[in-house]
């Protein structure tokens, strides 16, 4: 039987921001319906690998595959409207209101957009979805604390019911009981409705409860990468460290 | 040898600014470029094209016919003193008149403008730069040049004309005001020496500088905002040189097109 085409792979990408070398050989496979986690330590390139795979930067060598197929070939308009996106500072539209931030796509869909009624519909129930009520739903960003602005950012980035969703910090300044619900929304996202997902997160919780793989990237390659079951036991030093999140250790850090 | 050191060192720091220059300009040139291909590439935003024209045009009203009113009191009487010297003091309508629409209006609205809008725009890309919205809006199938720069772009193209048409006749208005109540003039005699004097061409200059001065002034504002560097201070610089190049660009436009016109 010959093997699945995985979603999104990587082959040996690298990256360079002038002199500074951030991707030195990035290979990573996602198959269909899988959660992979990202982790390793600031300034790695765990947000570069992200936007390099979907087009806002270009890689300077090296692969990358949407379903078994060249970016530079896909139709990026067509895989764009079955992708969202949670930015790590939510990145919400600040002169549009919370409602118009999450029903975006749909108020702005080249083919059939939704009337504006559907549409504030549509972005009260997903707004539901993250734990914000109706009530909400005509702020501005402005008007809203750090946390609620990533909820609605992860709700506008499930609005559309995506194929493939990519997380940057979902948990980032979140209370714990919040990062738990977010946390929970991502895996059930995942379970129920067979998204492909890349989460990038510093929060060991968030990798327990959201990964099926994970893969650590360190000096710009990937260090580890493996199910997440084998990840606690391990060898591997510079993954040890850091999912213990101990200050010795190969990686080095700055006191 | 020093000497020679000196003379190779300052060559090469002028060989690097000029290539600096060069790219720049290919930049700005291709942003542009790319912008404007998106006229004939829909899908397109009506609505985001009227709300940057009630922002570039019509909250601009005040400051630009504010800035004519004064410019147009001062040149009444700035021209009735230097005419008066050898008695042409006379000629204050049709002197203010084609001072205003052939110059004064389209330029110093432009700079105006400028400070207000270019500003404007810069800052609040360079924010959604910083604030990864700009990367927001790709990820959301929305091309950032269609969504962000064209529409203002076109406001820009379209409001300064009109603009500028309303500056010119405050404009105006402001010398009559001053001819009248200071200096004299009859009010019926003043508006048929201004109207009198007033040629087409006149209109069409001061109209056709506006629009390039409106596209201008969007168009650094975008191209700045859009580059800008990370942090407040990246969104500072950009604002600077927003308004910075827009109002040496407008200047320089100024110069080419009245050598062209006149």
């Amino acid at each position: 039987m010959a093997a699945a085409t995985p979603r999104i792979e990587l082959r040996d990408v690298h990256k360079a921001f002038g002199a500074k070398q951030v991707l030195c050989g990035v290979s990573l496979k996602v198959m269909p319906g899988e959660s992979l986690v990202i982790i390793g330590s600031s300034g790695t390139g765990k947000s570069v690998t992200l936007k390099c795979v979907l087009g806002i930067l270009t890689h300077d060598a090296g692969e990358i595959l949407i379903d078994g197929r060249p970016l530079a070939r896909i139709d990026r308009r067509g895989f764009l409207r079955h992708f969202g996106m949670l930015f790590q500072g939510g990145a919400l539209f600040d002169s549009l209101t919370v409602w118009q931030n999450v029903a975006f796509r749909l108020i702005h869909a080249r083919h059939d957009p939704l009337g504006r009624g559907a549409a504030r519909d549509l972005a009260i129930a997903k707004l539901g979805r993250v734990g914000l009520g109706p009530e909400t739903a005509d702020l501005y960003p402005a008007e809203l604390s750090g946390g609620m602005q990533k909820r609605v950012g992860l709700a506008r980035a499930i609005a559309t019911g995506p194929q493939v969703i990519f997380f940057d910090e979902p948990t980032a300044g979140l209370d714990p009981i919040l990062a738990g619900v977010i946390n929970d929304l991502i895996r059930e996202l995942v379970s129920e409705m067979g998204a492909t997902a890349i989460t990038i997160t510093h929060d060991m919780t968030t990798v327990r409860t959201v990964a099926d793989h994970v893969a650590m990237l360190h000096a710009g390659r990937v260090r580890w990468s493996g199910p997440i079951e084998d990840m606690d036991a391990a060898p591997d030093p510079y993954l040890q460290q850091f999912i213990h999140g101990r200050a010795t250790g190969p990686i080095e850090t700055v006191r | 040898m020093i000497v020679l050191r000196l003379v190779q060192s300052f060559l090469a720091s002028l060989g690097r600014s000029t290539l600096g220059l060069l790219a720049a300009t290919g930049r700005l040139a291709i942003f542009a470029g790319v912008a404007v291909s998106h006229l004939v590439r829909p899908p397109f935003y009506p609505g985001e094209l009227a709300r940057q024209l009630l922002r570039i045009g019509y909250f601009s009203l005040p400051v630009v016919g504010l800035t004519a009113l004064f410019t147009g009191a001062a040149l009444a009487l700035q021209i009735w003193s230097g005419g008066d010297r050898f008695n042409a003091g006379t000629v204050v309508p049709s002197i203010v008149a084609i001072g205003i629409v052939r110059e004064l209006g389209p330029v110093l609205g432009g700079l105006m403008v400028a400070g207000r809008v270019s500003s404007s725009i810069a800052a609040e890309l360079g924010t959604m730069r910083v604030t990864e919205q700009i990367d927001a809006l790709t990820t959301l199938s929305t091309d950032p040049m269609k969504y962000l720069v064209l529409p203002r772009l076109l406001a820009g193209l379209i409001a300064m004309p009109l603009l500028v048409a309303v500056a010119n006749a405050i404009g105006i208005f402001g010398g009559y005001l001053v001819g009248t109540t200071r200096l004299g003039f009859n009010p019926g005699a003043y508006i048929k020496n201004t109207l009198d004097f007033l040629e087409a061409s006149d209109i069409h200059t001061s109209l056709t500088k506006a629009a390039v001065f409106g596209f201008l002034l969007a168009l650094m504002g975008c191209y700045n905002g859009f580059n800008s560097g990370r942090g407040a201070q990246g969104v500072g610089e950009a604002t600077t040189n927003a308004v910075v190049t827009a109002s040496i660009l407008i200047l320089a436009a100024n110069y080419i097109l009245t050598e062209a016109f006149f």
